[in-house]
């Protein structure tokens, strides 16, 4: 295994890329863009040993390789662009664009790719930067007004990305004194230059409130173009902050605190602004929002507490993976579920979509629940204050994820996003074994790296009653929301008025009953879509609810761990009242500065 | 080493002695034209590649001729000196062909010609010059040469640009000469050795020693576009898209910056620099030019302006790297001198091209032209990321180096300056790009598209390969960069 054989694998999409410039190769090569990500699948599952290589006369010394965590980054992301490709080529068949959105498709690939592979900062940089600047074809693809404006906002938020990334990177090599990402992540870095590693690197993952681009991005870009945003790319955010940023070597107190807040209002806020949106794909990008909230959570615990990292980091890589699998089947879905055109096909279309959609929710024994169960495990060892609100948030964060979906579901059925003219069943096989690949990873990720897959393998299976309660309170809402419509009286006369009028018309009922079904059945999709723009009110019905549910389960919480804390950290109840985590810190700082003083 | 002593002069004269003979040519000898042209161009990288080996193996040309007593006239090549002089050879050889290409067909061949290849004898001169005063001959010579190619096309719009470009440049080499006069009085010598030779004159005199470094740099300054000397280089670009290449890339622009470095590294020495207190403000108007060039390059609608303004921009982080007096950023500065010039050659290239092909001339009528012109238009798209500073592409190493020796010096602020320039690079590029490529073209009236020969195509597409060779493989023996580190090795003792 040679430095060749990994720029092979980046180089090999750049190469199709540019051959698909030439007009007589075009067909063969639409063909084979499935394989354009092969090698690097086939190099992930392959190369077992960790493995650095070094080309001296690159940039400014490349070094690339692999290790533990990369390689199953490198399976996963292969995973989803194979995938992605396979739907992309019967996408794009008879687009006049086409030959633009494989050449850039292909670059953001061979970028996605190389940055994983890379081991010092040029090269993760200059392939992160590919894969960015390259996407922006990718969502600006079909032109449109919407598409246009999701673009702007997109590069926009691309070009401040990699400036402070630029920075953060030049200042983790001078302080490290040393390119080579290891050295970076081993380094005790300024705050200055963790903090521009973050937010660079946290414009990708989508983290609030650096998530603005992200939504309209992977609602505008074509199908296949969301699968590979939304499924991979943004997990290259994750990638760098786990290659650059000192986790697990250095604290940063203040960093953690930031980022595990950020997380926590991701995860919900996300909710309340996904389930406003009108296209299916643009609530999948913010329900990507909400679930990188919950790797943020990981990332803030670690940064607060660097002993708890090591048993953070296979629990954040295997959650990556999962939505990855999970996120990207569901963009997939999409598209084949839409392209279905008989009542069968859609309803097999939508009973398979619900797979990944549950997997994502956390079903017990999904790869979703075990995820979040192994990061609760984790998280046990940091921050002791942090604890329980972390725990809660994670078990509440099925409920947002459910309620997203379920809105993502209402949408997809009321309007289905269109879709090009190919045949349906190229478009489910991808997406199915996408699902199925979501479905098994609990069972596939053990065999990848047993040692990695551990802690997720000894969590415990999660709770059904997130998830129910979920579906429960998205029901609820759409008939709350279809009383509000109608007016309550008029809702409630409306449930009445069968058992009112049943004797009442009894006679007439048989005659006209055929009849009147078909017209219901007319009405219904008007009905539902009036629900879909009055969703609004369920939503702060919503919101209550967690805040009520947060308040009671925090109170309780603090009052069980109350005895544990610290004589300096109890908190009276009167304190609580005038801003109790004030009134901490001070005395916190008091004693340290006695005892610093009596050190001198 | 004596070995050929004369190999400094021999390339001087090169190009110096194929003048004459283009000015006797009869326009319609354009064959012949053609063939000294190129052949003399090409003897020349030959022979600046035969020299740059030798200079690299530790060999120091060294050539003088007493012109009176105690002034000499003396050329001189040294590391850094090979770095200006391979640049300029590289580039003339291939803006030759491309100028044979874009103008074999107009008027005034014969004068076009002949004073293109004064201009690169002066500039070869500027780059060899081992002191002072020769170098001063040689910058005057340069102003002279390009004044005629300016003007070339004769219109009433060029020749007033002509005009400034005369009045701004022509008192710079003025004071230039004043500068020199008061170095001699002062020094006694106006060699430039590293380290400086001002040493004693500074702990006498601090006063007179600082004026002088103000009287210097302003001088080149002019050439150099510091603001609020630029004005003459965006209203220059009337001249023809060769000669706007060259200009902002190798001759006038490149020779006030290379000034800058001599007066600082070798006249005053960046340690006596220092110490007199003249780094920080020379930093601080560089990094005002950088943005103000780029803040004025937002708003142009005419590309060739458009590049202009952000060369002003672009050319000032040499300035900056050489202010900052740290190593690091002088690597980047250095570097920078050969990237700058790569990308910018292949800027102005497709904008002629543009012109040319599509009669495009505006940023605002570019749309669509990436699927008319897709090699012309992948050209430049490299170039343009590349002054954004994406890796592994040219502009991305000077970047990296300028920012790492901001920290060096202690400078935090340079991060800043350099990110807020990024930021405006990516504001006036990118939407050329977004056009290019994303947009459709508009009006179905646009004039036919011209087919452009290999001689226009070519040289663009070449000098973008170059700007990503030169970045992606920056670590190479013989990169520029490896040479640049060699020169700083140098130039700060160590």
């Amino acid at each position: 295994m040679t430095l060749a054989t990994l720029l092979f694998v980046v180089g090999w999409p750049m190469l199709i890329a540019f051959a698909l410039l030439w007009e007589q190769a075009r067909p063969i090569l639409w063909r084979m863009l499935p394989l354009a990500a092969a090698p690097a699948l086939i190099v992930g599952l392959m190369l077992r040993e960790p493995l650095t290589v070094e080309g001296d006369w690159f940039v400014l010394g490349l070094t690339m390789g692999l290790d533990d965590v990369s390689r199953l980054f490198l399976i996963f992301t292969a995973t989803l662009w194979i995938a992605a490709s396979s739907v992309a080529r019967h996408w794009m068949r008879d687009d006049p664009r086409a030959t633009g959105f494989g050449v850039l498709f292909l670059m953001a690939m061979s970028g996605n790719l190389g940055l994983i592979l890379s081991k010092d900062a040029m090269a993760f940089y200059g392939a992160f930067a590919l894969m960015s600047f390259a996407s922006y074809g990718l969502v600006v693809h079909t032109r449109e007004a919407g598409a246009k404006s999701a673009a702007r906002l997109y590069i926009g938020f691309v070009v401040i990305g990699e400036l402070i990334l630029f920075s953060g990177l030049v200042l983790a090599a001078t302080q490290s004194g040393s390119i080579l990402l290891a050295d970076m992540r081993a380094a005790d870095l300024s705050g200055l230059a963790v903090a521009l590693l973050l937010v660079g690197f946290g414009i990708k993952l989508g983290v609030m409130p650096l998530h603005f681009w992200l939504p309209p991005a992977h609602g505008a870009a074509p199908v296949p173009a969301s699968a590979v945003l939304s499924g991979a790319m943004i997990k290259a955010g994750l990638f760098g902050i786990l290659s650059a940023v000192p986790l697990g070597a250095v604290a940063y107190a203040d960093h953690g605190t930031i980022v595990m807040a950020a997380g926590m209002v991701t995860i919900f806020a996300a909710l309340l602004l996904g389930v406003q949106q009108t296209s299916a794909k643009t609530v999948l990008g913010f329900s990507s929002v909400s679930q990188m909230g919950i790797i943020a959570l990981g990332l803030g615990a670690g940064l607060m507490v660097p002993e708890a990292w090591p048993a953070i980091t296979p629990v954040v890589i295997f959650l990556a993976a999962h939505h990855a699998l999970a996120k990207g089947a569901l963009f997939l879905g999409v598209g084949a579920y839409a392209a279905q055109t008989g009542r069968l096909g859609r309803a097999m279309m939508g009973a398979a979509l619900l797979l990944p959609a549950l997997v994502l929710a956390g079903l017990p024994l999904s790869s979703g629940a075990l995820g979040k169960e192994a990061l609760k495990d984790a998280l046990a060892l940091g921050s002791e204050i942090w604890l329980p609100w972390l725990t809660l948030a994670l078990t509440l964060s099925g409920i947002a994820t459910t309620l997203l979906l379920a809105r993502a579901a209402a949408l997809l059925i009321l309007a289905p996003p269109k879709v090009p003219p190919a045949r349906p069943e190229a478009l489910a096989l991808p997406f199915l074994t996408l699902a199925g690949a979501a479905v098994a990873l609990p069972i596939l990720w053990p065999v990848l790296d047993a040692a990695l897959a551990a802690p997720v393998l000894a969590a415990s299976t999660g709770a059904l009653w997130p998830v129910a309660l979920g579906i429960a309170v998205a029901l609820a809402t759409a008939i709350t929301a279809h009383a509000q419509k109608i007016g309550p009286e008029q809702f409630l006369a409306g449930l009445i008025a069968p058992f009112q009028t049943l004797s009442a018309q009894a006679n007439t009922l048989w005659a006209t009953k055929r009849r009147a079904a078909r017209r219901v059945g007319n009405s219904m999709p008007r009905l539902l879509e009036s629900h879909a723009s009055r969703w609004r009110l369920g939503q702060t019905a919503i919101a209550t609810l967690i805040a009520a549910v947060l308040i009671v389960e925090g109170l309780s919480v603090q009052r069980t761990t109350e005895d544990k804390t610290p004589a300096v950290l109890r908190i009276t109840p009167a304190e609580e009242l005038d801003g109790p985590e004030f009134e901490t810190d001070r005395e916190i700082e008091d004693t340290e500065g006695v005892e610093d003083a009596f050190s001198e | 080493m004596t070995e050929t002593p004369f190999l400094p002069l021999i390339i001087l004269l090169t190009s110096l002695l194929a003048a004459p003979v283009l000015f006797a040519l009869p326009e319609r000898a354009a064959r012949l034209r053609t063939g000294i042209n190129l052949g003399v161009a090409a003897l020349k990288l030959v022979l600046v590649g035969w020299l740059s080996w030798k200079v690299g193996q530790g060999v120091i040309y060294d050539i003088s001729f007493e012109v009176l007593p105690g002034l000499e006239f003396k050329l001189q090549a040294d590391p850094l000196a090979i770095l200006f002089v391979s640049l300029s050879a590289l580039l003339w050889l291939i803006t030759t062909v491309y100028s044979v290409g874009y103008l074999e067909s107009g008027p005034h061949r014969a004068r076009f010609f002949g004073f293109f290849s004064l201009c690169v004898s002066a500039t070869v001169g500027v780059a060899m010059a081992g002191n002072l005063f020769t170098f001063l001959i040689f910058y005057e010579l340069l102003t002279l040469a390009t004044y005629p190619l300016v003007i070339h096309r004769g219109t009433a719009e060029s020749l007033r640009a002509g005009r400034i470009y005369l009045i701004y440049t022509l008192a710079g080499g003025l004071v230039l000469l004043l500068g020199t006069l008061a170095l001699w009085v002062l020094a006694g010598t106006t060699d430039f050795s590293p380290g400086g030779v001002l040493e004693a004159v500074v702990a006498e005199n601090r006063l007179a020693a600082q004026m002088l470094f103000v009287v210097l740099v302003g001088a080149v300054g002019v050439k150099a576009a510091l603001v609020p000397l630029h004005a003459w280089l965006p209203i220059a670009m009337v001249a023809p898209a060769p000669v706007s290449a060259l200009l902002h890339a190798v001759a006038v622009v490149k020779a006030g910056a290379f000034g800058i470095m001599r007066v600082v590294y070798e006249v005053f020495g960046i340690e006596t620099a220092q110490a007199l207190g003249m780094t920080a403000p020379l930093a601080a108007l560089a990094g005002i030019t950088i943005i103000y060039g780029s803040l004025k390059a937002i708003t142009q609608d005419d590309i060739k302006k458009r590049l202009a303004y952000s060369t002003v921009s672009q050319v000032s982080y040499i300035t900056l790297g050489v202010a900052l007096a740290s190593p690091i950023a002088a690597v980047g500065a250095l570097a920078h001198l050969i990237h700058q010039g790569l990308m910018k050659i292949t800027m102005f290239m497709v904008a002629g091209n543009l012109a040319e092909g599509l009669g495009v001339k505006k940023v605002s009528e570019m749309d669509g032209v990436g699927r008319r012109m897709p090699g012309t238009m992948l050209a430049f798209s490299a170039a343009a990321l590349a002054m954004i500073g994406l890796p592994p592409l040219a502009g991305f190493v000077s970047k990296w180096y300028l920012a790492q020796g901001g920290l060096d010096a202690g400078a935090v602020w340079v991060i800043a300056l350099l990110l807020g320039s990024s930021l405006l690079n990516a504001l006036y590029f990118l939407p050329m790009l977004q056009r290019a490529w994303f947009r459709d073209p508009t009006d179905a009236d646009a004039p036919p598209k011209q087919r452009i020969g290999w001689m226009l195509a070519a040289p663009p597409i070449t000098t973008a390969l170059m700007v990503l060779a030169v970045g992606g493989f920056a670590n190479a023996p013989f990169s520029p960069l490896e040479w640049t580190r060699f020169v700083v090795a140098i130039e700060y003792q160590e």
